[in-house]
């Protein structure tokens, strides 16, 4: 079981790390986002679900699983708003030119 | 194990300053509001993993819920003020 | 006095009660006589509008749909984590337009929500369209604008296997807007 927590916790560290140099790296507002997504998404899934087994059975594993579904549904809605108020300020994508 | 979690709290710090030097560095208000969002994810993860650590998990889990309540609406409230200002 | 119409007003009451367990966690009987009233009261004040109207057929199929929009999640973000950790980034960011037929404002939420979800896919406009020129907003009610990263993530949502898998979850439920 710890090894199992273990192994979670270092793949959704991974995916973390990925989406710092993502947030580094990615040239504007609306790439950026994806980047944040996947932190939302997969990394705090991850490193999560590693903590409530390392936990074990008990009842702070519910309100852990509580905390993972708030994260699930209120993360989108953030992400759409400031990407809709991005879009609707004026601001253009990024394209890549046509070389 | 201990000194384990202790290693994933300080990769965890470094990350937000990653996240920190986007926020203060970011060429678009967007970018400062979309940092902070990561940075709250991942205090979030941090505040769980300290009550793992501190073995307090009961206590510091319900202070993770009210952070992520007030990120949201602060969140939102700041991303409806910016899509009716407009680029400042 | 507003008239209290509800009929589910107790399932409503039980609803926030279980919650309040689930947050509270502790069993002497203060607690639960405390969350008991409490409850019952925010159930009653509430019971003037938004029927609630419990659909266990729905929640079950949304349920049932989870694991297969995780299994997506985790191959986009393979996907994505190879291009950004690629030296040379060989994004090309583009804003698509998806049509969609569902015709109800749930299932549009739900897809909305399974678009952002994953990454590589945001959902920026649900009721709107782009006019290229300036970028100005026009109003449309039956597409979304969705900002991809690159062509195989868009590729993902043009094809319209998610839109189907939603409308499977949604077939039971009568047409409303």
């Amino acid at each position: 079981m710890e090894i199992l927590s273990v192994l979670f916790i270092l793949a959704g560290l991974f995916f973390l790390i990925v989406a710092a140099i993502g947030v580094i790296r990615l040239p504007d507002v609306f790439s950026r986002a994806h980047a944040v997504s996947l932190t939302d998404s997969l990394g705090a899934f991850l490193m999560l679900v590693g903590l409530a087994l390392h936990e074990g059975l008990s009842k702070n594993n519910l309100k852990i699983i509580a905390v993972l579904a708030l994260l699930y549904i209120q993360n989108p809605v953030i992400t759409h708003a400031t990407i809709r108020a991005a879009l609707r300020a004026g601001l253009k994508p990024w394209r890549r030119e046509p070389s | 194990m201990k000194i384990f979690f202790f290693v994933v709290l300080l990769v965890l710090a470094i990350l937000i300053g990653v996240y920190l030097y986007r926020v203060l560095q970011g060429p678009t208000i967007f970018d400062r509001v979309l940092g902070l969002n990561g940075i709250s994810t991942k205090a979030i993860i941090l505040l769980v993993l300290m009550g793992v650590v501190f073995e307090r998990v009961d206590m510091f889990i319900d202070i993770s819920t009210g952070y992520a309540l007030l990120n949201l609406v602060g969140a939102l409230a700041v991303a409806k003020y910016l899509e009716q200002k407009g680029l400042p | 006095m507003r008239p209290v119409s509800s009929e589910f007003l107790v399932l409503k009451a039980t609803a926030l009660f279980v919650l309040w367990v689930l947050l509270s966690g502790s069993f002497d009987w203060i607690h639960l006589v405390l969350g008991g009233v409490l409850s019952f009261t925010v159930a009653w004040i509430n019971s003037g509008h938004s029927p609630f109207v419990p659909k266990f057929r729905l929640w079950g199929n949304i349920l049932l749909y989870l694991p297969w929009l995780f299994l997506k999640i985790v191959q986009a973000s393979l996907h994505m984590s190879k291009l950004i950790l690629n030296p040379a980034l060989p994004i090309d960011p583009r804003l698509i337009r998806v049509e969609t037929k569902l015709g109800r404002r749930a299932a549009v939420v739900l897809l909305g929500n399974s678009i952002t979800l994953t990454p590589g896919t945001i959902t920026a406009e649900i009721d709107h369209d782009i006019v290229p020129e300036g970028l100005a907003i026009a109003p449309d009610p039956d597409a979304l604008l969705v900002h991809a990263i690159d062509e195989t993530l868009a590729r993902d949502v043009t094809t319209g296997t998610l839109e189907a898998k939603i409308a499977e979850v949604f077939k039971n439920e009568e047409r409303r807007w």
